[in-house]
Order: C-alpha cells, then sequence, then structure tokens
C-alpha cells in the first residue's frame, strides 16, 4: 500500500521548507509536495522607501547568500536610474560575489549536505592508518588542475592542505567517539543513520568527511574577509548605489582599502582555491564516483527538461540591463534556457535570453494556482512580475487545522511560494543549470570563441566524465550531478576571484581609484518615474530584482529567486516544479525514513526566505483573506494610506 | 535526568591536561571582555557547571545570525557546538529533519526541564493567528511558547528576535514583533544586531555556561560588556567628528582619510554595539572602517527611522555640522555616566527636523 509521508521542518536549509511524498510499495514516489510555509512580506516593506536604501532592505531576505540580494538591487536601482559604476565597483563587487559563491558552497556542500551522504556513526569503524592512505589515494585521484590562465599567484604553496596521518584521524575518531558516548549528541541526534545509503561508503570516507567536516567548520569564516573589507562586516555587508562605499588611497593608514586592507582579501582568495582544490573536489569526486558505481544517477528530473540562467559577471561595467548592455560582456555566456537535456544534446534545444526578453511581459511571469495567493481575474493567469498581484490567500491544510496542519491539499493551493514560468514554462535553475547551458551551446558551436571560464567549465566537464566514465547527458542531469557542478561552480569561482582580484590591482596601478560614481546621488537629478532589472547569478542560479520608481520613491520591489524557481507548487498545465519532479525521480527505501528525500532535496541547496516572500506589484491594498474553518473567515485590509502618513 | 557534564569533566574525558583547561579559561576570560584577574573565577565555574543543552529555534528571519555565529573566531564555532554545549536543536547545523528531529525536540524540552537555554533567532509573526510561519506543521509562536516555558534562560539573538527586525518594518505585513511577548517571566538576554557580531554571539552562550546566568544586562535586556558604548564613543573615526571633518561625499579626499562619516548619514552616535571597541573578525573592520556610514542596526525599529542617508540633516540652515559636531560632543562629555542622554537629546533633534520637513511641504 502506498505511504503519504512528510518531512517537516526539512533541516539543513536556510528558512522553512516541508515536503511531502506518497511512496507506492516498490519505494517509488508517485507524488511530491513541496511547501514554503513561511511568509515575511519583504517586498510591501520596500514600499515608499529611498531606492539608494533598498539593497540593504532587500539583503535582509537572507543571510545565508547574504550579498546575493544586495548585489540584484543594486544592479536593479542602477539600471533604472541609468548609472554605469567605476570600473573598481565593477571588479570589487565581483569579488564580493565570487567570494560569497566560493565560501556558501563550501559549507552547503560540508555543513548543509554531507551528513546525508556521511556519518559520524559510520566513522567509528574506520581504521586511522587506511583513512590516512586513503587521503592520499583521494588526493592523488580525484584532484582536478583547473586554474584561470593568465593570473598572479602570491601564495608560495598551498597552505592548506588535509592531514594525512593516522594520528589525526584517530584523535577525531575519539572526539567522535566521546560525544556518541556522552549520550548527549548535540546536532547530530535523531538523525537516521542506521539507513542503507550510508553503508554505501567504506567507514575510512566517513571518518576523512567527518574531519573536513570539522576544518571547513572553522576555515569557512577566513574565506569571507574580502565582505569585511570591502563591505564591513559579514554576513550582510554594505554597499552603495553608484559603486562601493569602500574608497581606495595608497596614502591613508585609516583608508577603508589600502595595501594593508588588499592583501587581507587576496589571502582569503588564495585560501579558497587552495580549500575548494585540496578539499572540496577531491572529496566530492570520491563520494560521486561510489555512487554513481552504486547506479545511483537519479534525480535528474526538470534537469532534464528545462534549466535556465541569465547570464554572470560582466568583465567590465555595463551600462544598464534592460538595454541589454549587461548580456554583451559577460564572462560566463549562459543567458538562456536549455529544454530535453535529458534526450542528448543534438536532441536539445537553446534559446538566449537577451535584454528584450527580461522587460517583455510574455517571457517571464508567475502564476498562483497553487500557491496561497490569488489573482484578480484567475489564478492560472500569467502575469508578468510588472504586472503582478500579492493577495494572500491562506486556505490551510487538506487535513488538519489552520494553525496545526497534518496534510496539505494538493488540489489546491500547498505554499507561500508562487510559480515562476518561462514561456509557460518550468525550469531549473543553479549551478547544474549554469554548467548545462554552457556544455550545450559549445557542443551546438553557438559559444564562438569560449572566454576562460567558459574554457574551464568545459574542461571540467570533460574531466568529470572520464572520472565517472559516463557521458556528460548521462551524469549531470541527476542528484550527484547538481552536487557535483556546484563543486565545480566552487573551483570556477575561485578562479574568477583572483581574476578580478588582479584587474582590479592592474587599475588601481593605472592609477584610477574611482570607486563611487555619485552623478545621480541626488533624487533630484532622477526622472519622476522609472523601471530598472538587475540579474545575477547567485551560488543557487538565476536571481532578477524589479524596481519601480516614481517621484524619488519606491512605488515597486519584486524579486523572482533561484528557490522559488526550484522549490515552487505545481502548475495545472506546466506540471511540477524541480524539487517535486527531483522527489518523484527518487527510489525511497524505507519510508519511515526518508533519507534519499532529504538528500534529492538538499542537492539544489533550498533557500526558503529567499523565495518565499511576496509583494504587492502596485502598491494597491492588501487584503488578506483566511478561510480556515476552523478559525473562521475573516477579511483584513492594511490601509496603504496609513503608512503615507506616517 | 542524567548528570551532565562540566567543562572540567570534558577536559577530563579527553585526557587533557588541567595546565591546558586552564588557558582554555583564560582565553574565555579574554575573550569575553574580562579582566585576567577573572581568570579564576572562570576556572572555578567551567569545573562545577554542567554542559548546558541549547535549543535554538528560528521564527520569521533570514538564518544571517545563524551564519554569524559560526563566523566566531574565539571561540570557534566547532568548540561552541562540540564541546562546551550540547546543540540538542537547530536548524542550521542539526543533522535531523521531520518528525524524529521534533520528537527528539520534545525529549529535550521534557529531559532538561529548567536547564536549558533557549536561543531564539527571528521575529514572532502573530497576524491570522502566526500562520504566516509554520514549522512541523505548527505555528511558530506555539513553538516558542512551548519551548520557553522550559527554559532556564532565553537569548533573543538578532534585532528581529529583539524587536522584530525587517519584516516588523512598516507597514509589517505579518503582524511581527519581538519575542518578548510569549517569553513569560523567563530572564530573556537581548542580543540585537543584523546581525549581531559573531564573537558577541558565541560570547553570550559561554557566558551563561561558564557562569550558569546571564551576563549582566542594561534596562533594555542587552549584555552591558557587549553593548555597553556607542559605536559613535568607541569610533576611530572621532576625532575627525571633534574636529569637524568630515566626508561630504562617498568615495571623496575625506573618506579616503577616514574623515567623519556622519554627514553621509552614519546612525554610530545613537547606536550602542561592539563594532567600534571589537570590531567585525577580530578587529579587522567595521562597516564605519570601510567607508559606509553605520545603519544603527543593533537599535529597534531602525528600519523605520528614514532613510539612511539622512541623520540629522534638516536643522536650520544657520547651523553647521561642524557646530552640531561640537554641540554633540559636549553632550557627551556630560553624559559619560548616562549616555543615553545623548541619544534623547539627538531622537528629539531628529524628530522635530522630522516634523519640520514635513511642515515644509515635501509630501
Amino acid at each position: 500500500m502506498a505511504q503519504h509521508i512528510v518531512v517537516d521542518p526539512v533541516t539543513r536549509i536556510e528558512g522553512h521548507l516541508r515536503v511531502e511524498a506518497t511512496v507506492d510499495e516498490g519505494g517509488k514516489v508517485s507524488d511530491a509536495v513541496s511547501s514554503g510555509t513561511a511568509w515575511r512580506g519583504l517586498e510591501l516593506v520596500m514600499k515608499d522607501r529611498d531606492p539608494r536604501d533598498a539593497w540593504a532592505y532587500i539583503q535582509r531576505i537572507c543571510g545565508v547568500c547574504t550579498t546575493a540580494h544586495a548585489l540584484a538591487s543594486l544592479r536593479a536601482v542602477e539600471d533604472a536610474l541609468g548609472i554605469t559604476i567605476p570600473k573598481n565597483a565593477n571588479y570589487i563587487r565581483n569579488i564580493m560575489a565570487a567570494t560569497l559563491t566560493v565560501q556558501d558552497h563550501i559549507v552547503h556542500f560540508y555543513h548543509l549536505h554531507a551528513l546525508d551522504w556521511v556519518s559520524p556513526v559510520e566513522a567509528l569503524a574506520a581504521d586511522p592508518v587506511a583513512t590516512a592512505n586513503l587521503q592520499n589515494t583521494v588526493l592523488n585521484t580525484y584532484k582536478l588542475p583547473f586554474r584561470a590562465p593568465d593570473v598572479s599567484s602570491t601564495e608560495a604553496y598551498d597552505h592548506a592542505f588535509p592531514a594525512a596521518t593516522p594520528q589525526y584521524f584517530a584523535e577525531i575518531q575519539g572526539k567522535v567517539k566521546a560525544i556518541v558516548e556522552s549520550g548527549q549528541l548535540g546536532i547530530f541526534s535523531a538523525n537516521w543513520w542506521d539507513h542503507p545509503d550510508y553503508k554505501l561508503l567504506p567507514p575510512e570516507v566517513h571518518l576523512m568527511a567527518v574531519a573536513h567536516y570539522l576544518e571547513m567548520l572553522d576555515k569557512q569564516r577566513e574565506l569571507v574577509t574580502p565582505h569585511v573589507i570591502f563591505g564591513g562586516k559579514n554576513p550582510h555587508p554594505h554597499y552603495v548605489v553608484g559603486g562601493m562605499p569602500c574608497s581606495i588611497s595608497l596614502n591613508d593608514g585609516n583608508a577603508p582599502v589600502n595595501t594593508a586592507r588588499l592583501d587581507i582579501v587576496d589571502r582569503a582568495i588564495n585560501l579558497g582555491r587552495t580549500l575548494v582544490n585540496n578539499y572540496y573536489i577531491p572529496d566530492l569526486l570520491a563520494i560521486g564516483t561510489a555512487y554513481v558505481k552504486a547506479g545511483r544517477v537519479d534525480g535528474g528530473g526538470m534537469a532534464k527538461k528545462c534549466v535556465l540562467a541569465y547570464g554572470s559577471y560582466p568583465i567590465e561595467p555595463f551600462s544598464g540591463t534592460s538595454n541589454g548592455d549587461f548580456f554583451k560582456n559577460l564572462l560566463i555566456r549562459c543567458n538562456g534556457v536549455v529544454e530535453n537535456f535529458g534526450q542528448g544534446v543534438a536532441n536539445a534545444k537553446f534559446t538566449e535570453i537577451n535584454g528584450d526578453d527580461v522587460t517583455d511581459s510574455s517571457v517571464l511571469t508567475e502564476s498562483v494556482e497553487h500557491s496561497w495567493y490569488s489573482y484578480q481575474k484567475s489564478d492560472s493567469d500569467e502575469l508578468h512580475p510588472w504586472d503582478g498581484e500579492t493577495k494572500p490567500n491562506y486556505t490551510g491544510p487538506k487535513t488538519g487545522t489552520g494553525t496545526e496542519w497534518q496534510e496539505l491539499n494538493e488540489q489546491g493551493k500547498y505554499s507561500w511560494l508562487k510559480t515562476p514560468k518561462w514561456h509557460g514554462k518550468l525550469a531549473e535553475v543553479g549551478p547544474l543549470a549554469r554548467y548545462i547551458i554552457i556544455y550545450t551551446k559549445a557542443q551546438k558551436g553557438l559559444l564562438g570563441e569560449p572566454t576562460w571560464a567558459e574554457k574551464m567549465m568545459l574542461d571540467q566537464i570533460d574531466a568529470v566524465s572520464k572520472v565517472l566514465n559516463l557521458a556528460p547527458e548521462v551524469w549531470l542531469p541527476t542528484m550527484v550531478g547538481r552536487t557535483a557542478a556546484r563543486g565545480l561552480d566552487c573551483q570556477l569561482n575561485a578562479e574568477i576571484n583572483k581574476f578580478f582580484f588582479d584587474k582590479l590591482i592592474a587599475n588601481i596601478k593605472a592609477g584610477d581609484t574611482k570607486v563611487a560614481n555619485s552623478e545621480k546621488w541626488d533624487p533630484s537629478t532622477w526622472p519622476k518615474t522609472a523601471k530598472g532589472v538587475g540579474l545575477y547569478e547567485a551560488p543557487r542560479g538565476g536571481l532578477s530584482h524589479w524596481i519601480v520608481i516614481k517621484n524619488g520613491k519606491t512605488d515597486n520591489y519584486q524579486c523572482v529567486v533561484p528557490t522559488t524557481w526550484n522549490a515552487c507548487p505545481r502548475d495545472d498545465k506546466a506540471g511540477h516544479g524541480a524539487y517535486e519532479m527531483a522527489m518523484m525521480e527518487t527510489q525511497v527505501k524505507d519510508p519511515s525514513k526518508p533519507l534519499e528525500i532529504v538528500k534529492v532535496i538538499r542537492s539544489f541547496d533550498p533557500c526558503m526566505a529567499c523565495a518565499t516572500h511576496m509583494f504587492n506589484a502596485k502598491g494597491e491594498q492588501i487584503g488578506v483573506l483566511t478561510t480556515d474553518p476552523y478559525s473562521g473567515t475573516h477579511v483584513e485590509m492594511a490601509d496603504k494610506a496609513d503608512k503615507a502618513d506616517k | 535526568m542524567d548528570k551532565r557534564e562540566s567543562m572540567w569533566d570534558v577536559y577530563l574525558r579527553k585526557g587533557m591536561s588541567r595546565r591546558s583547561f586552564l588557558k582554555g579559561c583564560a582565553a574565555l576570560t579574554a575573550m569575553m571582555g574580562l579582566s585576567s584577574d577573572k581568570v579564576a573565577k572562570v576556572a572555578e565555574a567551567a569545573e562545577k557547571k554542567p554542559l548546558p543543552v541549547v535549543v535554538w529555534i528560528h521564527g520569521h528571519e533570514c538564518t544571517g545570525c545563524d551564519e554569524s555565529f559560526i563566523r566566531s573566531a574565539a571561540p570557534l564555532a566547532s568548540d561552541v557546538v562540540l564541546n562546551e554545549v550540547a546543540l540538542e536543536y537547530d536548524h542550521l547545523l542539526s543533522a535531523a529533519s521531520g518528525a524524529p528531529f521534533e520528537a527528539h525536540l520534545d525529549e529535550v524540552i521534557q529531559k532538561y526541564k529548567g536547564q536549558y537555554i533557549l536561543a531564539v533567532e527571528g521575529a514572532a509573526c502573530t497576524k491570522d493567528n502566526g500562520v504566516y510561519c509554520m514549522s512541523g506543521g505548527h505555528t511558530f509562536t506555539h513553538l516558542l511558547q512551548k519551548a520557553a516555558a522550559g527554559a532556564a534562560a532565553i537569548i533573543a539573538y538578532g534585532t528581529c528576535a529583539v524587536s522584530g527586525g525587517i519584516q516588523a518594518a512598516s507597514p509589517n505585513p505579518t503582524g511581527s514583533s519581538g519575542i518578548a511577548h510569549f517569553t513569560g517571566s523567563k530572564p530573556v538576554v537581548n542580543v540585537p544586531g543584523c546581525p549581531p557580531i559573531p564573537e558577541v554571539m558565541t560570547g553570550v552562550v559561554m557566558h551563561v555556561a561558564l557562569f550558569g546566568t546571564v551576563p549582566p544586562l542594561d534596562s533594555e535586556g542587552r549584555p552591558r560588556q557587549f553593548y555597553g558604548n556607542r559605536i559613535h564613543d568607541t569610533c576611530y573615526r572621532r576625532p575627525f567628528f571633534d574636529a569637524g571633518m568630515f566626508a561630504e561625499n562617498f568615495d571623496d579626499e575625506g573618506s579616503k582619510a577616514g574623515w567623519c562619516l556622519y554627514k553621509l548619514g552614519c546612525r554610530g552616535p545613537e547606536t550602542y554595539n561592539s563594532c567600534g571597541n571589537m570590531r567585525w573578525f577580530q578587529g579587522m573592520s567595521y562597516p564605519i572602517q570601510s567607508g559606509a556610514p553605520c545603519i544603527g542596526c543593533s537599535n529597534a525599529h531602525f528600519w523605520d527611522e528614514g532613510p539612511m542617508s539622512r541623520r540629522l540633516p534638516q536643522f536650520s540652515p544657520a547651523v553647521d555640522v561642524d557646530t552640531i559636531g561640537a554641540g554633540l560632543a559636549a553632550v557627551t562629555a556630560v553624559g559619560v555616566v548616562g549616555h543615553a542622554a545623548a541619544s534623547v537629546v539627538q531622537k528629539k533633534k531628529r524628530i522635530a527636523a522630522e516634523q519640520a520637513e514635513k511642515g515644509s511641504g515635501e509630501e
């Protein structure tokens, strides 16, 4: 008999996520539900704010991918106001972005995802001598040699290297043993440690990975020091519309940026390169290979059908996004959609995304059939974000009460996420999407002369295909492929970080220290009405922010974020979203311990607070209609006039 | 209930020496901003008190506080969560998910009733019975009340938990607020900031762990050792404020030379936090040192205090900022003991300025 399982809360993610799945007797998931269970209403908060402050407010959407929303917001505001930032600001913002991506991917792999693959309990059975040998083998076998060409190397040798001595592993094992024996398991409490998946890896891999979990927990903080230098703190560093606040002076000890401070940035960039090369990539490939050898090439879902990205890293400053200039000088030209990748590159279709597409009201839309909102005309309408409506319409669960859920109603509304679409279709976004798009473009001869970064991506894919002995079309659109693409993206971003650091140094050396363009700082220089779009390939995928400015104030603010694409509820016409499809392509061995489900979900790196913060597009009155049969029905109207008076 | 281990027990179990234990205590003493003559007291506390259980729950938040916590250098986050406390429930780091995880929480609340530390990150969402923040199939406020009832002490981490934070900013679509209405008579340590400084976050836990009591608090429930000073009073750019030397624009010569950012909107003069003395990443920087005006992120309702680029901007044109600077310096000097006075004066000035601005018919 089919069983209905609920996992709520899904932990080791950002925010509040619930999944439900119907598992039939053979362990096949016949239906799956992904629900964002919190709504904060941040775009509503944006109404009437100073657009120059938007980055600070909207950055608070998420503290894990901290800075992602600030960067997209700055681009949206600068697009609206026609501001081109100085070269140094472009390089520094790219360093901020690459720094985030490197640190965020490492934290995801080791601290959010690893405990689905490795277990401290299994590590107790490891032989420390064999583990030391394994460490050497893993480094020899799985280290990928890629480096950006022609970038500086200020590191005499790799200062961060995994220890490979039996004594070290015995020490770590002793620590784990003491924790287990103390009866206070702390963060290791109550997991499904007896799940058969943990037996896919030998005990020595578990011990090695647990050791690296601890080392990376200590090291990850050092990776974000560029945020502390350029933005004053992390999480949530500071920015300014028009560039960066961190003025540069080689004449002042008090200067936000001088040689000593740049050296701190350089050190962090060097560390990122060595950590990803000596720890992350080898660990990832060792574990991934074991899974692939065990036949685990499932969990792809949407990646085979449709992936989307906006393109990343403007090499030099650009004059705007809605005018298309953003797309003209990208380091990674993954701006587009690949459909049907699962059927091989020959059958796959690539469609470009450019400036016209982001402003065309029929290309990018959202609908709310299964979201706790209602549209004026019909919930299945596909509204462009500019024309979007948000009227919360909480209908409660299928069984249980409005405040005590049992099962959500997959037939009706069940999530605070909307359903974003590209030409009426759902898509997956993220590092995997970026790699699939670049690979497909290259294979189809659509890339032209690849940039160094695109070439590195193609070389990485080629190398992993050799390690796994599988074609890219086979291993990429899987759970392992999604996890591997994130690791490759981390390695790529570590090099991109150095690339832009070198450009920054060269530009300062040439005598340019400008970091902020203040020409349009004064609102009196702004048009009465302006619209802007900001695109940014965040660690979790394509992110877009839209702003409408009227009379110097934010009239409308909205974001379509990566996790909304991936975790969205189903659409009656377009089908299931990426989370639900991936779950439905996953075999569950024991429905009482659905480790496979949370593992495939975490392969997306969920960021729920990002996804569930809806908005009132036009700033009209918001009606909250509660139709909870247990608490009665009532309507509350938040009076916007109130706020205007304040 | 099970006997809980003291820090000294842990050192014994790990076969570590008395000397390394005392060294650890000395490091902790320094980290907590206590003088070295307190080492003995710290050691005594660490020997006798049991290893505390921490339960960390999440309301309406962004997980930035969790992230800040794991950025701590002294103590390292790994040492805190694996050695100094038993972190039995936390959505970011805990291995478990779903029903077994929720059952474990209930077990911990029962087993350590009256003894565990409850850390709360995020605001309490109250509108429409709290349905805009559900976790484990329940409202967050339900979880908060349940967990608070059995806690020995509660730590409100971040401005969201203290005063509602970003989602409580006007028009507060989800009716969010700080957690105080749901914690009953339990002692609450308010640790505001968006997020708080990493070592402030770990420092508060360590204080409770070592001394078995919440750290000394000010009238707003904030630990005095971390929130006792205004950023303005500890700022490395303060001498330029006193001298009337201000950056006039982002990226101008003054900004490069480290002159005061007051005229660019800096809220340092009204913000109590450790950014000026501890700074971020062990003295590496803080927003002002990186050229960015303070946004006052540890102040209640700082999101609703007007545009960030305009602090104290609208005084009568006859008064220039240099005069204001000198005036405020005098107020501060008088207010060494009761420094809240400066903020009050400033707030009154600001309110007056804003009213004047409104009256002038801008809107």
